[in-house]
């Protein structure tokens, strides 16, 4: 039963409407069909009703507790009644001719209490819900554990079901809209944010770890530092979610390292300390088979190529032996990537070692078309496969040992890099789990730009991984969290794996797609202006999707507004690289302003 | 030639003569001073002067009528008498013209049974009662919508007083369609006639009427006739050209002094022109004022629908037959 008395409590810290709950709104239109899913309310002079309110109303039947019927509005207007031409709108102005403003709203019907589907009463009141009338309309009191992901319109919470996140009953979450204002990312690293802190996943939320790829920008680079730019209605909407306004309080940040430097520095400008460096020695290389991740090009696969990969690939996985550092394969020691690539294309090119390297089936021009995109790969990937690093010193993404929240900063790497550090790294994350056998604790991986990892079209190592991931990912407990500017170019498997699925401001093209057609038309109208930290969230359990508002991060976006860092991020100091050369490039800059 | 303006089935503007063309064709017995304002012979249109001023709220009164069903009693002697169930409504719009707002400030419904059966009790269809109005002598069939005119005006009257008493600034003014008849106590009140069924002036000064451009208006003359009282005509902005086309006559009580009557002849004829409507949107342009059309098509809404009150009328008789 969906309760519409007075006494209905508030949610959990919600704020008073400026309308209390029995204040009726309107009532149910006549001269429109009202049926059991939809209908029209006509709203009360000197009342209003705005998109997405949530409103309830009740149908007395015979011999039957009486049925309530929730809904939000998706539709509102006004018009002149009683005007019969266009120009009439002058004549009423003007105070000549009388007419009445009348507004009516478009009701979605969102819950119904007993589940009789009858059709509300022309002429029966409808009610704004609040408090318990609300949650239930929402389905929110049906939610065991629900995370908040932000405010509705009428600034009371919104919640999440985890049962669809943490794969109890669904799990992934797919987020779409234009780059840049739809805040895709900053969406992604809220609801990360309000699984690890709001205690409502419980011991499962304090244990999930976090592997997020950060592609542009050195945005997520500072999840740890303070947002100074953090006002006090924010801290209230906060409070109002029951979070704690502070930055992640555990990240270890990974960078590949700086081009051209032997020592092995992290590439980052602006954040200095708790920052590692990444990178694969030459043994793991061979050892682990990532050759295959250096040709993750969707149109690789299609080449003729693929055979030599696979080849080259169990050769060095036999052949190479560990050597300082190095590998030694064919008694040459091999010490950096570059002369690893320029070994293999020798003993390719040699008409007497080519058989043992790639089969003997294989004509000189697919030899030579491998040998062409292995050479190019040599600038894109030598910082990132080093002979000449020490072996022992921590240089692997592992989030099993890492810190709660793993931010892997690719935005300095050319394409055919990022490809392969998501491929390689996904891929050992996910045989890590795989080897586990238990689903927990969970990991979540927060990955941009989806439709270039796992297009609609062709097939790639990476793709494999990622559809590895959406079809078994929830009972290993690895959950993706998917962005992409356009669902309708990433591969359909992965988008209708997704228990969730959000979007921010869309392109007007991309908005017709039927990959939205879980949004109704004018919810999707309404997404082409999304403003930022606007979202539309649909969850299994709600029928119709939810217009979500998350707060200003707590935590900063960018170096201008990051307060001083964590005190535990100071102890990799030493890992900071040449502090010289940071003072160097630092002493141009003015908008750095220094961090206290 | 000039096509009418008016919709063929609201007739005329005019009810002209077999001659066709010339105004209206009944010469009027009535007794004509047309000395008031300006002597006969001196008579010319007159412009709306520069110094009158519009009022700021003008009340608009008028009603609505609607024939639900004819009914026939059947009485203990085996005679019937004819009766007929209407429904009626008047209503009041306020123009505040300053604030820019139109607003219907009073509205009521009345429904009635016209009858001169002596048995004849009210009828209760559906949710609505139709009070029994009895009417004295035969009752023939055709004489049953006049009387539906006595409940209506009375109801106008009613209405209009107490919308002004309501919301009155005290310069407003009150605008009544229809001839003045019994509403003439109301004050600053002018009756508004749409159609012209008599020729009230002599020829030579009928043609000062045709002669009036849009807005002017004639002087003020006064009727001797039992309802008579003040009046001029006043000639409409928007008419087809033709030279009786948007003219209108204009009444005030006769219990006014000349001087008062003068001065309501100058408001009307700042205020009534912009209240004009235009031919495509009102049958009865411009003759009928654009918010009498707004009210009349609110009232008519009031009125509710015909055939579901045709058809709970049925019902109720036929049940009441059965017990």
């Amino acid at each position: 039963m969906i309760g519409v008395s007075d006494d209905a409590v508030l949610p959990r810290g919600g704020k008073q409407n400026d309308k209390s709950g029995d204040d009726p709104v309107g009532r149910v239109l006549g001269t429109a069909d009202a049926t059991p899913l939809q209908f029209w309310t006509a709203v009360t002079p000197g009342s209003y009703l705005q998109l997405d309110d949530v409103v309830v109303t009740k149908r007395d039947l015979p011999d039957r507790e009486p049925v309530t019927i929730a809904g939000v509005v998706t539709q509102v207007r006004a018009r002149h009644e009683g005007a019969q031409f266009d120009s009439d709108v002058f004549a009423i102005a003007e105070g000549t001719l009388p007419a009445l403003v009348q507004e009516a709203a478009e009701i979605t019907t969102t819950r119904v209490d007993p589940e009789l589907y009858v059709p509300p009463a022309p002429g029966a009141i409808v009610h704004r819900a609040t408090g318990e009338a609300r949650d239930a309309a929402l389905h929110f009191d049906r939610m065991e554990r629900r995370i908040p992901m932000g405010t509705g319109r009428d600034g009371v919470p919104v919640f999440l079901n985890a049962d669809f996140l943490d794969g109890t009953r669904g799990a992934h979450v797919s987020i779409s809209g234009i780059s840049g204002v739809a805040t895709k990312t900053s969406f992604a690293t809220f609801l990360l944010y309000s699984v690890f802190r709001s205690g409502q996943l419980g011991a499962d939320g304090a244990n999930a770890r976090a592997l997020i790829f950060n592609v542009k920008g050195e945005d997520l680079l500072f999840l740890d530092h303070p947002n100074t730019k953090l006002d006090e209605p924010t801290r209230a909407n906060y409070k109002l979610l029951e979070l704690p306004a502070t930055p992640f309080s555990d990240v270890r940040v990974y960078a590949p390292p700086r081009a051209g430097d032997s020592s092995g520095s992290p590439d980052v400008s602006s954040r200095l300390t708790g920052v590692d460096a990444f990178y694969w020695t030459l043994e793991e290389f061979c050892d682990k088979r990532l050759l295959p991740y250096v040709f993750a090009d969707a149109d690789d696969e299609r080449q003729q190529y693929t055979m030599v990969v696979h080849s080259v690939t169990a050769h060095l996985n036999r052949y190479a032996v560990p050597a300082e550092g190095g590998i030694s394969i064919d008694g040459r020691r091999i010490g950096s990537y570059g002369d690893l690539v320029d070994h293999i294309v020798e003993q390719l090119t040699d008409d007497e070692t080519r058989s043992t390297w790639a089969g003997s089936a294989i004509n000189m021009g697919t030899v030579n078309a491998f040998a062409r995109r292995l050479i190019g790969s040599k600038r894109d990937l030598a910082r990132l496969i080093r002979g000449d690093l020490a072996q022992r010193r921590p240089h692997q993404i592992k989030t099993a040992e890492s810190a709660q929240v793993t931010v892997v900063d690719l935005h300095n790497l050319p394409d055919r890099a990022q490809r392969f550090v998501v491929g390689v790294t996904l891929k050992t994350e996910f045989e890590e789990k795989e080897k586990a056998g238990t689903g927990r604790p969970l990991l979540f991986v927060v990955l941009d730009e989806l439709n270039k990892y796992a297009p609609r079209e062709g097939t790639s190592p990476i793709k494999e991984v990622l559809l590895d991931i959406a079809e078994r990912g929830r009972s290993l407990g690895v959950i993706l969290i998917g962005a992409q500017q356009t669902a309708s170019e990433v591969e359909r498997r992965i988008v209708t794996n997704s228990a969730i699925r959000v979007v921010g401001r869309l392109d007007p093209a991309e908005a017709a797609r039927p990959e939205y057609g879980f949004l109704p038309p004018a919810m999707r109208q309404r997404a082409l202006l999304a403003r930022p930290g606007t979202m539309f969230v649909n969850q299994p359990d709600i029928p119709v999707p939810l217009c979500v508002e998350f707060p200003f991060p707590a935590w900063a976006t960018r170096k201008s507004e990051s307060g001083p860092p964590p005190a535990e991020t100071m102890k990799s100091i030493v890992q900071g690289a040449d502090p010289f050369a940071v003072v160097g490039t630092r002493g141009g800059s003015s908008d750095d302003d220094i961090p206290f | 030639m000039f096509v009418d303006a008016w919709d063929p089935s609201y007739g005329s503007s005019f009810e002209g003569g077999g001659d066709g063309g010339d105004g209206p064709a009944s010469p009027s017995s009535a007794q004509v001073d047309t000395d008031v304002e300006v002597p006969a012979a001196e008579w010319a249109p007159i412009d709306v002067s520069s110094s009158v001023r519009c009022p700021d709220v003008v009340f608009l009164v008028d009603g609505v009528r609607r024939n639900d069903a004819g009914l026939w009693t059947a009485e203990e002697d085996g005679t019937s008498y004819a009766g007929l169930a209407a429904s009626y409504a008047a209503g009041v719009v306020r123009c505040d013209l300053a604030r820019g707002v139109a607003e219907l400030v009073g509205a009521r419904v009345g429904r009635g049974l016209f009858t001169a059966s002596p048995t004849a009790a009210d009828v209760q269809a559906g949710s609505v009662r139709y009070e029994v109005h009895r009417i004295h002598g035969t009752g023939e069939a055709s004489k049953l919508p006049a009387a539906v005119q006595g409940p209506l005006t009375a109801l106008e009257i009613d209405i209009s007083a107490t919308a002004r008493d309501a919301s009155s600034d005290g310069r407003d003014l009150l605008v009544v369609d229809g001839p003045l008849r019994n509403r003439r106590q109301l004050p600053r009140t002018i009756g508004y006639v749409k159609t012209q069924q008599k020729q009230y002036l002599p020829a030579a000064l009928t043609a000062v009427v045709t002669s009036l451009r849009p807005s002017q208006r004639t002087p003020v003359f006064h009727l001797g006739t039992v309802w008579g009282g003040w009046s001029w005509y006043l000639r409409l902005p928007g008419a087809s050209g033709a030279p009786w086309s948007g003219i209108v006559r204009v009444e005030c009580s006769p219990d006014l002094t000349p001087g008062e009557a003068i001065e309501l002849a100058e408001v009307s004829g700042a205020t009534l022109p912009r209240f004009a409507s235009s031919a495509y949107k009102d049958p009865r342009a411009p003759q009928n004022l654009v918010p009498i059309a707004g009210l009349e098509r609110r009232l008519r809404g009031l009125l509710g629908d015909s055939r579901v009150l045709h058809r709970a009328l049925t019902q109720a008789t036929a049940r009441a037959r059965l017990n």
